[in-house]
Parts: C-alpha cells; sequence; structure tokens
C-alpha cells in the first residue's frame, strides 16, 4: 500500500514535470482568440477559408506535386498587418513537360470558359445567381456547355486527355 | 460650458459597464465636475440601483422625450454629492421610445451645465447601442480577460471606428485576478492590450466588494480602503487628464515584501 503510494507520487512529479510543456490555458485562449478575431475582422469564415484552400491546392498543383493534405492556409497579425500564412509540404518539383502540359490544359480550358461567358452573356446578362450557383456545381456548369456549343466540348475532351 | 460626452459600452453584458458607470461618475464628481449620468438600457434599467437612487426617480428619459417633464425636472440628484445627477431609463418600455436624434439633443441640452455625460449603453450591437453612441464623441469600451469578453469588444471598437463622432476610445479592463494570471490560467493585461490594439485607460481588479457595494447602493469609489474603488478613481483621474499609472495588483507575499511595499509606497506619496 505505502509502496504504490510512493509510486504515484513519484509518478505524478514526473507527470508535472511533463505538463509544463502542454499550453497553457492562457496560451490557448490567446491563440484561439487571435485566430476567431482575424476571421471577424477579414469576414472569412471557415468555410471560405476552406474553399480559399481548396483552390490554392488546385492553382499550385500545376506547378509542384504537393501533400494536398498537409497544406497548411491561416490568418496571421503582426502588429497592425494581417498577413496569409501559406505553408505547403512539397513532395516532388513537377518537370518541365508536366508543368507545361498543365499549362497548356489550362489555356484551353480558359478559352472554354472565354466561348461559355459569351454565351451566358447573350443569354442572360444581368442574372448573377445563376452564375453563382454554376460554381457551385460544375455538373450545371458541363450541361451547358453541352447544349450550347459541340465544339466547346470537343476542346475540353482533347485537353482532359 | 460645453461637456465631454463619454459613452460607457461592451458589446458582451455583464462585463461592468454599469459598475463602471456609477463608479467613475461618483469618483468625477469627487474631484469637483458636474457629472450626468443617462441610463440608456431602456426595460432594464440598473444604474439607479447600484446608486442607491431607485426610490427617487420621478421622472425618466423616455418622459422627457414624451414631452411629460422638462430635462431639469427628469435630473434626479446623488444622495451624497450634488455634483452628481442621474437621468434613468424607463423600465416599461423598450428601446425604440427613445431615436438617436432624441438622444443626441439631449446630450447637447446637458453639455451646458455639465463637465461630463457619461452614457450608460445597453448590451448588444442594435438599437440601443446606435442610441447610446449617437450623442458621445469619446467611448470606454469594458472588458474583462475572457475570450468572450475580448472578441465582442473587438466588435464595438470596429462599430465605433467606423463613426466619425466618436473621436477616441480607451478601454477599461475589469475584473482582472492577478493570481490567475501569475499562473497562466487568465489572460494578462498585456495579452488584451496587444489582441485588441486600444489604449487602455483602467485596470480593475476583481473585488468582492463590488458585490457588496451593489446591495447597499453605494459606489466602491467611496470606500477608500477598497482596491477596486482605489482604481476607479484613478480612471476619472485619467479622464480629467492626469497622469497617473496604473496600479500594481500584485498582493506582495511574506512580510518582508509587504514592508518593502509600504514603504515605497510611503515614498510615492512623498514625492
Amino acid at each position: 500500500m505505502i509502496l504504490a503510494n510512493l509510486y504515484n507520487k513519484v509518478m505524478g512529479f514526473f507527470r508535472q514535470a511533463e505538463q509544463e510543456e502542454v499550453e497553457s490555458a492562457k496560451d490557448t485562449a490567446c491563440n484561439r482568440l487571435r485566430v476567431v478575431l482575424m476571421q471577424d475582422r477579414t469576414n472569412l469564415t471557415p468555410e471560405l477559408m476552406d474553399r480559399m484552400r481548396r483552390e490554392l491546392v488546385e492553382l499550385l498543383s500545376k506547378y509542384v506535386e504537393m501533400d494536398k493534405e498537409a497544406l497548411d492556409l491561416s490568418l496571421e497579425q503582426d502588429g497592425e498587418q494581417v498577413a496569409l500564412m501559406l505553408s505547403i509540404p512539397v513532395i516532388r518539383a513537377k518537370d518541365e513537360e508536366e508543368i507545361k502540359a498543365a499549362l497548356e490544359a489550362e489555356d484551353a480550358e480558359k478559352e472554354c470558359d472565354d466561348i461559355v461567358e459569351d454565351v451566358e452573356e447573350e443569354q442572360v446578362s444581368d442574372d448573377t445567381d445563376e452564375i453563382e450557383a454554376d460554381e457551385n456545381s460544375d455538373d450545371e456548369v458541363e450541361i451547358q456547355e453541352n447544349d450550347d456549343e459541340e465544339t466547346v466540348e470537343d476542346e475540353k475532351k482533347e485537353t482532359d486527355q | 460650458m460645453s461637456g465631454r460626452v463619454i459613452v460607457i459600452t461592451s458589446g458582451k453584458g455583464g462585463v461592468g459597464k454599469t459598475t463602471t458607470n456609477a463608479n467613475i461618475g461618483t469618483a468625477l464628481a469627487k474631484t469637483g465636475k458636474k457629472v450626468v449620468m443617462i441610463d440608456t438600457d431602456l426595460g432594464l434599467r440598473n444604474l439607479d440601483l447600484l446608486l442607491g437612487l431607485e426610490n427617487r426617480i420621478v421622472y425618466t428619459i423616455v418622459d422627457v422625450v414624451e414631452e411629460r417633464c422638462k430635462l431639469k425636472q427628469a435630473l434626479v440628484k446623488d444622495k451624497k454629492n450634488p455634483n452628481l445627477c442621474l437621468l434613468a431609463a424607463a423600465q416599461t418600455r423598450d428601446k425604440t421610445a427613445v431615436t438617436e436624434e432624441q438622444l443626441k439633443d439631449i446630450c447637447e441640452k446637458l453639455q451646458k451645465d455639465f463637465d461630463f455625460i457619461l452614457v450608460d449603453c445597453p448590451a448588444g450591437i442594435e438599437q440601443g447601442f446606435q442610441n447610446a453612441v449617437a450623442g458621445a464623441s469619446e467611448a470606454i469600451v469594458v472588458t474583462t480577460p475572457e475570450m468572450s469578453a475580448v472578441r465582442d469588444a473587438d466588435r464595438i471598437i470596429g462599430l465605433l471606428e467606423a463613426k466619425e463622432e466618436i473621436k477616441s476610445y480607451k478601454l477599461l479592463l475589469n475584473r482582472v485576478r492577478p493570481n490567475l494570471i501569475k499562473s497562466n490560467d487568465m489572460m494578462s493585461v498585456d495579452d488584451v492590450v496587444e489582441i485588441l490594439s486600444a489604449d487602455l485607460i483602467g485596470i480593475i481588479p476583481e473585488d468582492t466588494g463590488i458585490i457588496t457595494s451593489t446591495n447597499k447602493g453605494e459606489p466602491i469609489v467611496n470606500d477608500e480602503k477598497s482596491l477596486a474603488g482605489k482604481a476607479y478613481n484613478n480612471v476619472a483621474r485619467r479622464i480629467i487628464g492626469e497622469d497617473v499609472p496604473f496600479l500594481d495588483l500584485e498582493e506582495p507575499k511574506g512580510i518582508v515584501a509587504k514592508m518593502k511595499k509600504f514603504f515605497s509606497n510611503l515614498k510615492g506619496e512623498t514625492k
């Protein structure tokens, strides 16, 4: 019994020593507050941050192969200045040809978009809601492309391959 | 005479707006300034209770606005200090009973007769806040070293910065607990000031005396021994423009430290 008590006490001492490395309640509060205030001040909700993150992954994937899950995007404040911090673990740099192919694919896609936009402008010039809805579901856009112009669809197929 | 109109606001409820108002008002009046406090928390008035004036209220701000009485008739004089007056809120009405324009008008009229007009703002950022801020050119943002209070203070500061009429705002940190800060369990004064990046006008320690003073209807600034009372008196002196250092809230431990503190205080006073 006494021995067990002693053991617990000694272990307790070491545990305490370990705990000192754990973030204090005060630091937790400060860090959580900084993040939440940054969101409040910039009107960037977690959803929007997530979307920004996804878009960045898409953009940067053209140039480097990276760990998409580990990409970290956060807002930090340095005095008066708010900074957007992006940390990307790069797995492998893409070689010239891969980058070229990705960029060409994008250029082709842009051309498609231009054509689609022109068509859309003719159809509905002032309906922004619909365009927003399109952004949300890619399927819808593709269906429209099908209806609008066959050539667009063809071009897209080429680039996809 | 053109008095200064200061709104005391916080966003979050329960951080000590009304207590701050009652104490700063009383402390300013003690220095000989003429002070009027306006309670704009229509429907939830409490400033009268903290000052012990609840039985003396005949007319309220709504009576003034609806012209059932003259502005001067609605001002309730403090029991002890004739320099101090209260314009009470109506308890039976809601925030729509007085408009921004009407409050502005009342503040302008009071500026002629008083050095300070302290506006007690309701919690929240809705119409009640907009009304309270309407007539003011300065603001004191009350917060505590708690996350929710700091977050709401940040929101309020954002709203105040967007208002052209508000020329300056200061932060008052209430309910500070030095022992919790020392053990890293609570955000420190520096943490809060850094996060909100605002100028500080006062640090008020948590003080159980506030409860008894509220119960008695006697602001704690009248208690010479109370640390919170001293801190509020210092805030009043800073508002007037005096350069008063912030209180050392750390309780000295052991008899040697206490003696040291006693002598250093003596030295400070003789200087």
